[in-house]
C-alpha cells in the first residue's frame, strides 16, 4: 500500500515520463483535487495514457506520484502501488462492463471489494437511473445506459479519485447531455474529484472547473476553465512548435461563459444572466433548467455555465433596432486574427471577453479595427447552458 | 487386484491416469497459456514451438527420450530416485509425466486463444474496482473462458487416453501400474483375440466420439450463452 510522504492532502502531484514506442509523454503538474478537471487534446496527445498512469495500467511509466499526501510512484524509490490498490476508479469509453453478470451484480461486484462502505448501493442505483435496469444482462443495454451502470460501479466502490476517459464518445447527443447532467450531480452529491479526459471543449465546458491542455505528450496549459478556452481561442497557430497542432480550429471557438442567474421569464419561457452591473444574456429556459432550479433553494447564488460559438455571433457597427435577436451587447473590438479567409475577433463586454467569427469580406466591408465600439447580437437559442 | 478382469485394470489404469494428467495439465496450462497470451516478446515463438512440439513430433521420440531421462543414470532420474526411493522409469508416474508433455498442446493452446481473445480490458476494468490478480482470474477471466477450460480439458483428457507410443517406451506394460486400455488392445491383436480387441476398440471409439460431439455442442453458437469470449467487446 502507498506510504504517507506529505501532508499534503487534496491535490495529486505528477512529475512523469512515460515513452511507448515513438510517443514520449512528459507531465509534470499538481493538480487540486476537488470538483471535476478536465483533460484536454487532439487524439494522441497523451490524454488516455496520462489516465492510465494516474490508474496505474501504464507500470512502463517512470518517475513520481503523489496522491493524497501518499506516494503511488516513485522509481527512483522502486516504488509502484498496483492498480487495484490506489482507491482510484476509471470509466473507460467502452464501459467494459462484465458481460456474465447482470446490471446488479456488475454494481455488487464493486460493492465487494471496496474497503470503505458509505455509500448505499439502493441510492447510487436511484442516482444513475438505472431502477428499471438492475436485472438486465449488460449486452442488452443502449451505450447511455451501459455508460451509467459503469458510472454507478465506478462510484460504488468508493474511490478516493474518479477518472473517466473520454465517457461520451460513443453516445448521442441526448444520452450525451443526460450523462453530463449524471456527472454534476454525483460530483456535487458525493464530493468526488474527477478527472475527465475528453477531445470535446463543449463537453469539458459544462462540466469542469479547470483545464489540462496537453499536446503532443506535454502540458500546454492549466487554469480556470473558461480563461484557459479563451486563451486557446486567442492562441494563434504560429505560437505553437509544431506545425501539426491545430487546436482549436476556427470554426469550433467559442464564448466560455459562468454568469449569475438575473431573473426568470417563465411567460417567455427565458431566463436572464447578468453580464457586469449594466448588459444582460437572455436563453432559453428548458425543462432541464427548470429541474434544476427547483433542486436549488438558494438560486439567487447560481451560476449558470453557457457557452456561445464563435460562428453564432455578428457584428453591428450601430445599435441594432426592431431585431428579434434578444441579445444585443456592447462592446469594443480588442483583436483581429485572421486566419486564410476567416477573421477571429474579440470584443470585450463588461470585462468579458467575447469570440465572434466572420468572413475577410465582411471585416472589409465593416471596416473593423481595434479600439472600434460594436455592437454584437445572438439569438437565445445560440446560448447552450448548463447550470452548476 | 490380481483376479481383476485385466482389462477393467486397464480401463481403471488408463481413468486414473487421464483424470490426474488433465488436472495437472490445468493447473500447469493455464499459467503457460496465461503468459503466452501476454508475452510480446520475440522468444515467445520458441515457447509457443516447444509447447506445440507433441502435436508433430512421433510419440516413440517423445517416449525414447523421456525413458532415458527417467533412469537412474541420468539426473531426472535420480533426484526422483532419491525423493520417493523409487525408479520413476516403467512406473505410473512417468506415464503421467508423460502424457503432460505429450498432451500440453491440447491444453495450452485452446487456453491461450481464449485469453488472446478476451484481452485485458476487462481484467483491467477489475482492476480498477479493487480486484487482485487472483481474484480477476477467478470472477472474470474463468467466467468468461469457461467454455474453452471445458474444451481443453476434455481434448487433454481424450488425447492421454488415447496414448500409446510414449506410454509403452515409458511406462512399458505392467497390469495396474502401467497396462492401459491403448495397450490391452495392442496384446489382444497381437495374440489375435480380436473379439476383446473389437470390444476395447469399439468402446474407445464410441467414448471419443461421444466426448468429441460434446465438445462441439459446448461449443455451437446456439449454445454459447453471454458468458462467452465472442460477446465481450474489446
Amino acid at each position: 500500500m502507498s506510504s504517507k510522504i506529505s501532508n499534503v492532502t487534496n491535490q495529486l502531484s505528477l512529475n512523469i515520463h512515460c515513452q511507448l514506442d515513438a510517443f514520449k509523454l512528459k507531465v509534470k503538474q499538481t493538480l487540486p483535487l476537488n470538483g471535476i478537471t478536465g483533460i484536454y487534446g487532439r487524439s494522441g496527445s497523451g490524454k488516455s495514457t496520462l489516465l492510465r498512469i494516474i490508474a496505474g495500467l501504464s507500470p512502463q511509466a517512470t518517475g513520481k506520484i503523489i496522491f493524497q499526501g501518499s506516494q503511488l510512484l516513485s522509481s527512483d524509490e522502486k516504488c509502484f502501488v498496483k492498480a487495484e490498490k490506489r482507491q482510484i476508479s476509471m470509466v473507460f469509453q467502452d464501459s467494459r462492463l462484465f458481460p456474465h453478470l447482470t446490471v446488479l451484480e456488475n454494481l455488487q461486484f464493486a460493492v465487494k471489494r471496496r474497503l470503505t462502505n458509505t455509500l448505499n448501493i439502493e441510492e447510487i442505483i436511484k442516482l444513475t437511473e438505472l431502477e428499471d435496469l438492475i436485472y438486465a444482462p449488460t449486452a442488452t443495454l443502449s451505450g447511455g445506459e451501459q455508460q451509467r451502470v459503469a458510472l454507478a460501479r465506478a462510484i460504488l466502490v468508493e474511490p478516493k479519485l474518479l477518472l473517466l476517459d473520454e465517457p461520451l464518445s460513443a453516445l448521442d447527443y441526448s444520452s450525451k447531455n443526460k450523462l453530463l447532467q449524471l456527472l454534476n450531480k454525483v460530483s456535487q452529491q458525493l464530493k468526488l474529484p474527477i478527472l475527465y479526459v475528453s477531445h470535446s471543449l463543449a463537453e469539458l465546458q459544462q462540466v469542469a472547473d479547470k483545464l489540462l491542455v496537453l499536446n503532443l505528450g506535454q502540458v500546454e496549459a492549466y487554469g480556470n476553465i473558461h480563461q484557459i478556452i479563451h486563451k486557446l481561442n486567442h492562441q494563434p497557430e504560429s505560437q505553437h512548435e509544431h506545425v501539426e497542432y491545430s487546436m482549436p480550429q476556427l470554426a469550433n471557438q467559442q464564448t466560455s461563459l459562468s454568469l449569475p442567474l438575473k431573473n426568470i421569464n417563465e411567460n417567455h419561457q427565458l431566463i436572464t444572466l447578468a453580464l457586469g452591473e449594466k448588459q444582460e444574456i437572455q436563453l432559453p429556459f428548458n425543462t432541464h433548467l427548470s429541474t434544476l432550479l427547483k433542486e436549488n433553494t438558494e438560486q439567487k447564488k447560481i451560476n449558470v455555465r453557457c457557452f456561445v460559438l464563435a460562428t453564432d455571433i455578428s457584428i453591428c457597427l450601430t445599435e441594432p433596432v426592431d431585431s428579434s435577436i434578444v441579445n444585443q451587447l456592447f462592446g469594443k473590438i480588442i483583436d483581429i486574427t485572421v486566419h486564410q479567409q476567416q477573421v477571429l475577433v474579440t470584443v470585450n463586454c463588461q470585462q468579458q471577453d467575447f469570440f465572434i467569427s466572420i468572413s475577410s469580406y465582411s471585416l472589409d466591408k465593416l471596416a473593423l479595427r481595434v479600439d472600434l465600439s460594436v455592437y454584437l447580437q445572438f439569438k437565445a437559442s445560440a446560448v447552450r447552458t448548463h447550470i452548476r | 487386484m490380481n483376479n481383476t478382469n485385466p482389462d477393467l485394470l486397464a480401463l481403471i489404469t488408463t481413468l486414473k491416469m487421464a483424470g490426474l494428467t488433465t488436472i495437472l495439465l490445468l493447473i500447469i496450462g493455464t499459467p503457460i497459456a496465461w503468459l503466452l497470451a501476454r508475452m510480446k516478446s520475440r522468444y515467445k515463438v520458441i515457447i509457443e514451438a516447444f509447447v506445440a512440439l507433441p502435436l508433430i513430433l512421433p510419440p516413440t521420440v517423445l517416449g525414447f527420450y523421456l525413458l532415458i531421462a527417467f533412469s537412474p543414470q541420468h539426473l531426472p532420474g535420480q533426484i526422483w530416485q532419491q525423493t520417493t526411493g523409487q525408479q520413476l522409469a516403467f512406473s505410473f508416474s512417468a506415464i503421467v509425466i508423460g502424457s503432460i508433455l505429450y498432451s500440453l498442446p491440447f491444453v495450452v493452446q485452446p487456453l491461450q486463444k481464449a485469453f488472446e481473445q478476451l484481452g485485458d480490458n476487462l481484467t483491467e476494468a477489475g482492476a480498477m474496482l479493487g480486484a487482485g490478480p487472483f481474484d480477476r482470474f477467478f470472477n472474470i477471466v474463468l467466467p468468461l473462458t469457461k467454455a474453452s477450460f471445458i474444451t481443453a480439458a476434455s481434448l487433454g483428457f481424450a488425447h492421454t487416453v488415447g496414448e500409446f507410443g510414449v506410454v509403452l517406451m515409458i511406462g512399458g506394460n505392467i497390469p495396474g501400474e502401467t497396462r492401459v486400455l491403448s495397450i490391452a488392445l495392442f496384446d489382444h491383436v497381437e495374440a489375435f483375440n480380436y473379439t476383446k480387441a473389437h470390444i476395447l476398440a469399439i468402446s474407445l471409439l464410441i467414448a471419443s466420439m461421444v466426448l468429441l460431439s460434446l465438445i462441439y455442442l459446448l461449443n455451437h453458437p446456439k449454445n454459447q450463452k453471454q458468458n462467452s469470449v465472442k460477446r465481450v467487446k474489446a
